[in-house]
């Protein structure tokens, strides 16, 4: 069982109090950028290039996401820094064969969720930040969705933390929610920076609100709020069912599961039972 | 001449950067022209471009028919069905918009597809990047070809105890069952088994490990890299400046 270092010794505060700094840095950047983009939206994104909205929802996204990796990533247990890869991976396959289809979902948050139920908001955040920048190797169109992915393992981390894996019917409800925040967020990364959506199925979406005279911001804010709850509903769930279906064992090696009871069974009682 | 992967990074960064602030149709159009032919010359052009089709034409496609249909703020009709109405506005926005996502995938494919991970995690690691991101950088681009032999190896094991795949969905969401559980588990129980491995040598220790690998950093690609990063943060500079004032973005 993986277990902290008794010989290392403890971060010293003013590490500690550097990480917290780019951790509120890094909210900070999420929350202005969105903030900036959504109160300062141009009235007419669709009249002109618009590409100065573009440079600031990427850089001011990226940036976010990058400083909460380096504020969460060095904090991580080995246990929790070795699933990170399968987590991304799991993101890469499921995503790409997703996107392809005509289905108005996702599905690239399965690792995502899975560490932040396995290792609490933090991990859950470096890992949907992460995997959207390893991702990008792949397909670099998804690199402006870096904070977004930090904030969905963030949301489900917090789900997790409170008990709302611990009834199986509570996780799509948990999951219809992270959707509704994060489909919110995206959707001006959708707007300022792509015009439009990635995929054929979510473009007919659009499309639909636009011809009832919707402005493109609000047909692709709509779009998300449509396909995101259902997506990350979907998600959940299926996280949900893997997370039961792993060897108790596995289960029980990480702290955050065991401290705060995340899944029915494998609270502290339980586990020295 | 080889380039340092960090060279490679700096251009390709650039130039989707470059083009984004640009928005200029030609600029995009000859950006992804030369990565195009740079991947060519480098032997991956194949790779690239079907990496950037996969990429580029459903997204191309969602934007003409989102813009190309259906844009209210056009007001030049060329043909209209209905409610769908394509004017020369929609389809100039779609195109402006194609071009310069064009521009800012071809060249990070040509980068991705180009770069060696091994001398890219040395070079991110001589810079004072942590060996946590090195590590899942390198492992993740490792695991994603691998994940696919394993997959294999669990469809046959199923197919050998009796999985047959039918056309309907009950079917596929069945086979697609008992294929991804065991695939995942797997994955959970080798991760489980690594962390004691790397535990045990040392790897959440805050010390900085020696590197075995030096990548080659010449004086001229050095300076190179600063120009053409400079270069982009000047392009982006006077984009943000000659915008803001009149809110023209």
């Amino acid at each position: 069982m993986s277990s902290t270092s008794l010989t290392l010794p403890a971060p010293a505060p003013a590490a500690a109090r550097k990480r917290r700094l780019l951790e509120i840095l890094g909210a900070l950047a999420i929350a202005g950028t969105y903030a900036y983009l959504v109160l300062n939206q141009p009235s007419d994104i669709a009249g002109g290039p618009g590409s100065a909205a573009a440079l600031i929802a990427l850089s001011g996204f990226l940036v976010g996401a990058i400083l909460l990796i380096m504020a969460v990533l060095p904090t991580l247990p080995a246990s929790t820094l070795v699933l990170i890869p399968v987590a991304l991976v799991l993101n890469i396959v499921l995503g790409q064969f997703v996107g392809s289809t005509l289905v108005p979902f996702y599905l690239d948050a399965i690792g995502t969720v899975l560490i932040a139920v396995l290792a609490g908001p933090a991990a859950g955040a470096a890992t949907g930040a992460l995997s959207s920048i390893i991702w990008s190797f792949f397909n670099p169109t998804v690199l402006p969705f870096a904070a977004g992915a930090a904030l969905i393992g963030a949301l489900a981390g917090l789900a997790a933390r409170y008990g709302l894996f611990r009834r199986f019917y509570f996780a799509p409800i948990a999951g219809f929610l992270t959707g509704i925040i994060g489909g919110v967020v995206s959707a001006p990364v959708a707007a300022f920076v792509f015009g439009g959506t990635s995929g054929v199925a979510t473009g007919a979406i659009v499309s639909a609100f636009r011809a009832m005279g919707d402005t493109l911001f609000a047909a692709i804010t709509k779009q998300a709020l449509l396909s995101d709850p259902m997506d990350k509903a979907i998600v959940f769930t299926l996280v949900a069912l893997l997370v039961y279906a792993l060897p108790r064992r596995a289960r029980l090696q990480f702290p955050f599961v065991r401290r705060h009871n995340v899944l029915a069974g494998t609270g502290r009682d339980d586990a020295t039972n | 001449m080889k380039l340092h992967p960090l060279t490679s990074l700096a251009i390709a960064g650039s130039a989707a950067v470059v083009t984004t602030a640009a928005a200029s149709v030609p600029l995009s159009l000859a950006v992804m022209a030369t990565a195009a032919a740079l991947s060519f010359m480098s032997g991956r052009g194949a790779q690239v471009l079907a990496a950037s089709a996969m990429i580029l034409v459903p997204l191309c496609l969602a934007l003409f028919m989102v813009h190309g249909l259906f844009f209210p703020e056009g007001t030049t009709v060329i043909a209209q069905w209905g409610p769908a109405r394509v004017t020369i506005e929609g389809l100039t926005f779609a195109a402006e918009r194609a071009s310069r996502i064009g521009a800012a995938v071809v060249p990070l494919l040509v980068f991705s597809c180009t770069v060696s991970v091994p001398d890219l995690v040395a070079a991110l690691s001589a810079r004072g990047v942590s060996g946590r991101v090195a590590f899942v950088l390198a492992a993740t681009l490792a695991l994603v070809p691998a994940i696919g032999q394993q997959q294999l190896r669990i469809r046959q094991a199923q197919e050998a105890r009796g999985l047959v795949i039918r056309r309907h969905l009950p079917s596929r969401i069945a086979a697609f069952r008992l294929q991804a559980l065991p695939l995942v588990l797997s994955l959970v129980e080798e991760a489980s088994g690594r962390a004691q491995a790397l535990e045990a040598r040392g790897f959440v220790s805050a010390a900085r490990p020696t590197s075995y690998r030096q990548v080659q950093d010449p004086l001229p690609q050095r300076i190179l890299r600063w120009l053409v990063l400079l270069c982009a943060a000047v392009v982006v500079g006077l984009r943000l400046s000659s915008s803001l004032p009149g809110g023209n973005w």
